[in-house]
């Protein structure tokens, strides 16, 4: 039993809907990593499989953060909280969109990649997984402890720095390789930076958690 | 039987009530309004209900203090009295300076005793005016501290903003509740306070034992007055307020009207002065402060917590301009009011009184301390003003300000007859059964001075007796001085 239930049903449901929202994100980046992962085996069909159920997802995520939306401006929140939590779920919805794009590019254009960039791939992977669930938990935190934020959105930034430095390398080999042909290397930069910018848009909307935990501890 | 032009006088009180809830039921819910964090009508609803009871329940502190400063002794000196302080918060309110009905109503009852010849407590008058300056200041200080400790408390419990948005709701209903209490209990005394002398209900009698008093029955309707005002008017100012407020976060927005709500309530509640007298402590003036210097200091209060810098000083010394113009407004239409409602319209102002300096007052001033040698050319001396007793008695010894207030109370004359039928009309609960059973023994006795029936009551019973001591005494003295007041205008009247 939640304390003074009897008062702030609508605050709980709310809450509520923010942590279903959070477990869909949480679905979505590990069937974004097992697909990902999937097509770096040389599996194209779980690659489409994972694509889909993506979409899936994405569809109900959707329907939810609207749902959210909806309560924000009915349930006569506080505008100043409102306007806050409004920009900051606009923000939100952009990163499932970002696992999107990223295999939409590798389901179109099918890149062949090179066989040493197999595990510094999966483990921007992991980075970015661990990225996306740090943000989880620090979004979680902005409505449950907000005291815990910090400690979360720092990991946030230590996983996307860690991703940014294998990129980096990537990167670097891609375009010290002189058997690629330039449209290769433009190519599997691409691909790169679509992974790369998942965890830069984590650490974006991480920010914003921590911009608002700070304006409401303040 | 109630006279019904009482009801006609009694107008100008309920126009006072009317604008006070219009205008500062937006002190106390209207950030929480204006920020649509609570519907109008549930603040309405609340603000109407507890404003009600603070008016019945603990209106009398704060007026009792009014009534020292001047006790309007005639209706049509009341009506005019609560007129001339409606018009100039009216006016001063169309100039676009904040005034609050407290200074405005100080104005009128000083501009009633310049009319009427009537003497001003010096001391009481020092009394209310310390406190537009102690009430701003003592309300930035509870808010700097409350401020301090909410945001460390915020921080230690880290709770989530949708909660923490729904509890900021629920403590914001609470602190206008209390808010609202507060401003009833406070501010009735500006409403109908200078009603009260006057008494113009006759007390309600329900069965043996319970009575409503003819002053709770003048908070009861003022109450109302102001909770009309909150229903009809107030939406408007609590937008605006709430607007003007925005800059401040929701918890300071509480922290304002909890501030606001204390410091009413600290300069209201007897009970608080109680327990600050039994803590040998030194207790604080039970005098009508003003909500609106309340919330700015509060405000203020905040912003100096948080560096002075978002502080808009000049809309601050506009304001205080504000309390200085509208006492001096108010005391002049009233005293052009008066004249011409005496004059014109050949309506009673004051009433006629007689202050005798018997040689039985004489010694009554001799017993309480006053200087008397060189009184005994007065004795046998009518005067027809209070303030013409105080003025002749000062021309021959040196009188302190309490003193001027004695000498007005013992010189008064007012013939007094304990009949057998007036003791069966009184409250048994306002009298102990020794108070009772010592005013049955005065059964037929006549006086000239109602101190003489304290006196005569002291004598046969301790507990008539005032003690004139120290804090502890204050309460007991003001209880037995309460019940004689109670007597005085139970025994001075000519039917039942």
């Amino acid at each position: 039993m939640k304390p003074l239930s009897l008062f702030f049903k609508k605050q709980y449901a709310i809450e509520e809907k923010i942590q279903r929202l959070l477990r869909y994100l949480e679905d979505m980046v590990q069937l974004y990593q097992g697909a990902f992962e999937s097509y770096l085996d040389g599996s194209f069909e779980d690659l489409n499989q994972g694509n889909e159920e993506l979409s899936k997802i994405e569809k109900e995520l959707d329907d939810l953060g609207r749902q959210i939306q909806m309560s924000l401006l009915h349930e006569s929140l506080m505008p100043d909280s409102r306007d806050d939590l409004l920009w900051f779920l606009t923000k939100l919805d952009k990163v499932p969109s970002s696992f999107k794009h990223s295999l939409a590019d590798i389901t179109l254009e099918k890149p062949e990649i090179p066989e040493d960039f197999q595990l510094p791939l999966k483990n921007m992977l992991l980075h970015t997984h661990d990225a996306v669930k740090a943000l989880a938990n620090a979004t979680d935190a902005l409505f449950s402890d907000l005291r815990a934020v910090r400690q979360h959105v720092e990991e946030v930034g230590r996983q996307e720095s860690l991703v940014d430095k294998i990129e980096y390398k990537l990167l670097q080999s891609i375009f010290e390789n002189e058997k690629f042909e330039l449209a290769r290397k433009y190519q599997l930069k691409g691909i790169l930076k679509q992974l790369g910018a998942v965890t830069n848009l984590a650490e974006d909307v991480a920010d914003a958690v921590l911009i608002l935990a700070t304006k409401h501890f303040t | 039987m109630l006279d019904p032009t009482v009801l006609i006088f009694l107008s100008s009180g309920v126009f006072l009530g009317w604008s006070l809830g219009a205008n500062d039921a937006a002190n106390v819910f209207g950030t929480a309004v204006g920020s649509r964090m609570v519907r109008f009508t549930t603040a309405a609803i609340i603000c109407g209900i507890f404003v009600v009871l603070g008016a019945y329940v603990s209106g009398t502190g704060a007026a009792q203090t009014l009534g020292k400063l001047g006790a309007v002794n005639a209706i049509g000196g009341s009506f005019m009295a609560a007129l001339a302080a409606g018009l100039a918060v009216y006016w001063m309110t169309k100039l676009g300076l904040p005034v609050s009905t407290t200074q405005a109503i100080i104005g009128s009852i000083i501009g009633w005793n310049l009319f009427s010849d009537s003497y001003t407590d010096i001391s009481s008058l020092f009394k209310i005016l310390s406190t537009w300056i102690i009430c701003p200041l003592l309300s930035a200080l509870i808010a700097a501290f409350l401020f301090f400790l909410a945001k460390k408390f915020v921080k230690k419990m880290g709770i989530g903003l949708i909660r923490f948005d729904g509890y900021t709701r629920l403590a914001l209903i609470l602190a206008g509740a209390f808010g609202a209490y507060s401003l009833g209990a406070n501010n009735i005394a500006n409403v109908m306070g200078v009603f009260v002398p006057v008494a113009p209900f006759p007390d309600i009698q329900f069965g043996h034992g319970f009575s409503i008093t003819s002053a709770q029955q003048l908070f009861l309707v003022g109450g109302l007055a102001i909770a009309v005002g909150v229903f009809t008017y107030s939406k408007k100012v609590m937008m605006t307020v709430g607007s003007e407020l925005m800059t401040l976060t929701p918890l300071a927005a509480w922290v304002a009207v909890m501030s606001h709500s204390i410091v009413l309530f600290i300069f209201a509640s007897e009970r608080l002065e109680q327990l600050l007298a039994n803590m040998s402590l030194p207790t604080i003036p039970l005098v009508p402060v003003s909500s609106s210097q309340a919330v700015v200091g509060a405000v203020v209060g905040i912003g100096m917590l948080q560096g002075g810098r978002e502080i808009h000083w000049p809309r601050i010394y506009g304001i205080a301009k504000g309390w200085v113009i509208t006492p001096l407004i108010s005391c002049l239409l009233c005293f052009v009011g008066l004249y011409f409602l005496q004059n014109v319209f050949q309506q009673t102002v004051q009433r006629d009184s007689n202050y005798e300096l018997s040689p039985s007052v004489i010694e009554k001033f001799q017993k309480e301390g006053i200087e008397t040698s060189g009184l005994h050319e007065l004795t046998g001396k009518v005067f027809r003003s209070s303030a013409e007793v105080v003025r002749a008695v000062k021309d021959k010894v040196n009188l302190s300000s309490k003193q001027g207030l004695q000498v007005v109370e013992y010189s008064l004359q007012i013939n007094l007859i304990v009949s057998e039928e007036k003791i069966a009309y009184l409250d048994k609960k306002v009298l102990s059964s020794k108070q009772m059973a010592a005013l049955s023994k005065l059964e037929g006795q006549k006086y000239n001075f109602p101190w003489q029936l304290g006196d005569a009551l002291s004598e046969i019973s301790p507990e008539w007796i005032v003690s004139g001591g120290g804090l502890k005494d204050k309460l007991h003295d003001r209880d037995i001085k309460q019940k004689l007041a109670y007597l005085y205008r139970i025994f001075q009247r000519r039917e039942i």
